[in-house]
C-alpha cells in the first residue's frame, strides 16, 4: 500500500516538474523503489552518531547487524575474521614508506610508523586521522569502506583526512 | 543475478537484476535502474566497488550488467 502511494507520489511529482519544463526521469522507478539513496540528502542537521529521526532501537540493532554482514562481504572472510579477532585491521601505505594504517570499528585511523625516522617524515602533525562518511552508516560497514579507500584510493584519504591528536568515536557512524 | 548493495543507514538495501534476461522490457528496466543508481551515486561523489575474483575493489569503469556484485561506497569527509 505504501509502495503504491509512493509510486503515485513520484508520478505526480514528475508530472508537476514536467509542467514547469524540468525533464522527468525516464528510467522506470519500479526497480529502485524503497531504496534509500543517502547521497541525495543533506545530513548536516542530523546529530552525531545518530541515523536521524524515526530510527528506533530495533532499527539501530537491525542496521548494525546488516552492516556487519555487508562488512564481511566487503572485506572477505580472512580480513573480517582478523578484524573480529584482533579488534583492528591494518593497511600498509603505498604512498609513505614505513607507514601502516590501523583501522578499528567506528574509531579514527591510527598511523603506525615502522621507525621514529619514518615518523619524522609524516605529512601529518598527529598520529590519528579523522575520516567520516558524509551520511550515517553502521560503524562496521564504514570500517570496511574505509579499508577499500585506503587500499585502493589512498590518495583520496590523504587529501581529505583531518589529523587529530587523539582517538575518538567517529561522528557519522553509529 | 547481479546486484548492487546500497550501503546506507539501514545497513544495506539491495537492487538486483538478471543479466541473462535482456529480452523482456521488465528485465531491461531492471538493468537500466541499476545503471542509473550507480551513475547517480558516482555523480554525487560516491565511490563504487565491484566484486572481482571474489573480492571487492574500488572500480571506475562503466556499469557492467554481467558483474556479480557492486557496492556503493559513501563519500568521505575529514573531521
Amino acid at each position: 500500500m505504501l509502495a503504491r502511494l509512493r509510486s503515485a507520489g513520484l508520478r505526480l511529482g514528475s508530472a508537476f516538474w514536467s509542467f514547469f519544463g524540468f525533464p522527468a526521469d525516464q528510467t522506470d522507478e519500479r526497480w529502485n523503489e524503497g531504496i534509500e539513496r543517502p547521497w541525495m540528502v543533506s545530513w548536516h542537521a542530523v546529530p552525531k552518531r545518530s541515523a536521524g529521526t524515526g530510527f528506533s532501537p530495533s532499527d539501530y540493532a537491525r542496521a548494525r547487524e546488516r552492516g556487519e554482514r555487508v562488512a564481511q562481504l566487503t572485506l572477505g572472510d580472512e580480513v573480517w575474521n582478523q578484524l573480529r579477532r584482533r579488534g583492528y585491521v591494518e593497511v600498509p601505505s603505498r604512498l609513505f614508506e614505513g607507514l601502516t594504517y590501523r583501522l578499528r570499528i567506528g574509531r579514527r585511523v591510527q598511523l603506525i610508523w615502522d621507525t621514529p625516522a619514518h615518523a619524522l617524515r609524516s605529512p601529518w602533525p598527529f598520529e590519528w586521522l579523522c575520516v567520516n562518511p558524509t551520511y550515517p552508516l553502521p560503524a562496521a560497514e564504514f570500517t570496511a569502506q574505509l579499508y577499500l579507500y585506503l587500499r585502493d584510493r589512498e590518495e583520496d584519504v590523504v587529501r581529505i583526512a583531518a589529523p587529530q591528536p587523539f582517538d575518538q568515536a567517529l561522528g557519522r557512524c553509529f | 543475478m547481479g546486484r548492487i548493495i546500497v550501503a546506507n543507514r539501514h545497513g544495506d538495501q539491495v537492487l538486483e537484476w538478471d543479466p541473462a534476461a535482456t529480452d523482456t522490457e521488465e528485465a531491461r528496466a531492471q538493468i537500466a535502474a541499476a545503471e542509473q543508481i550507480l551513475r547517480e551515486a558516482r555523480e554525487r561523489g560516491c565511490a563504487v566497488s565491484k566484486k572481482v575474483d571474489g573480492r571487492h575493489v574500488i572500480d571506475n569503469s562503466p556499469f557492467d550488467p554481467r558483474a556479480e556484485e557492486y557496492q556503493i561506497i559513501a563519500p568521505i569527509a575529514g573531521g
